[in-house]
């Protein structure tokens, strides 16, 4: 490909391999950009004290993509010089500390892919159907994203 | 005839994860989920945290009207927890 031909691209990913932070920056990467932002969210091992031995994952994949596509063109609406955006989430088992998410976005100058970075992540949480499930020592939850309109606070 | 989707905790409560369901052509999405819990009456449970998703849009539990096709996409959504 010509490098006057850096058309933007999305790079939409789920899978159930350990995600690459290095792979997922690497495709964003421009000539023409400056700036590539990064949001890796990663596993903790505690909530309200109990013990987090790890994260389970599951989404209604096809759904989950195109609802990411969806975020990556509101992205391009608000912020037109974004270059490269990449969401990659993983399924399946997530040990601590590892990432579940990592979203990367390029642009020329540094405050668009910050915004974008952060309008991205915001956003998944309250439109995109996948589901984390944290496991304890002797009993699961399956976890609701206060961003998400349909949940009941918690009881 | 539809194919109904179940994730997280719905899946759990209905024991399955995917099913094919016979519904009228045209439902009220309230009406849709009365028809599930009847085959499932376990997801009575999580019905004031529930959407749907028809054909893969987003679809609240009232009175909107659905002109569902066979072989449409029903999803079951509990509350998400991406990222």
């Amino acid at each position: 490909m010509e490098e006057s031909e850096d058309v933007p691209k999305d790079f939409i990913e789920l899978k159930s391999e350990k995600l690459s932070v290095d792979e997922v920056s690497e495709l964003v990467v421009s000539p023409y950009c400056g700036a590539v932002s990064l949001f890796i969210g990663t596993t903790r091992n505690n909530f309200e004290g109990k013990k987090v031995i790890h994260l389970e994952y599951e989404a209604y994949s096809s759904m989950a993509e195109t609802e990411i596509k969806k975020i990556c063109r509101d992205v391009r609406q608000k912020w037109p010089s974004v270059k490269h955006i990449a969401v990659h989430h993983r399924l399946g088992v997530v040990p601590i500390t590892e990432a579940s998410v990592i979203i990367a976005v390029s642009s020329p100058h540094r405050a668009e892919s910050l915004e974008a970075v952060m309008y991205c992540i915001n956003t998944l949480k309250a439109s995109v159907p996948i589901w984390k499930k944290e496991i304890y020592e002797d009993e699961y939850s399956w976890k609701e994203n206060k961003e998400c309109f349909w949940a009941n606070s918690e009881k | 005839q539809v194919s109904v989707l179940y994730f997280a905790r719905s899946a759990e409560l209905a024991g399955l994860r995917c099913e094919t369901l016979s519904v009228p052509r045209e439902i009220t999405s309230l009406q849709l989920w009365e028809e599930i819990v009847k085959v499932h009456p376990r997801l009575a449970l999580i019905r004031d945290q529930v959407v749907f998703a028809v054909r893969q849009e987003y679809v609240l539990l009232g009175d909107q009207l659905l002109v569902l096709e066979p072989g449409d996409e029903v999803a079951i959504i509990p509350p998400i927890s991406g990222g």
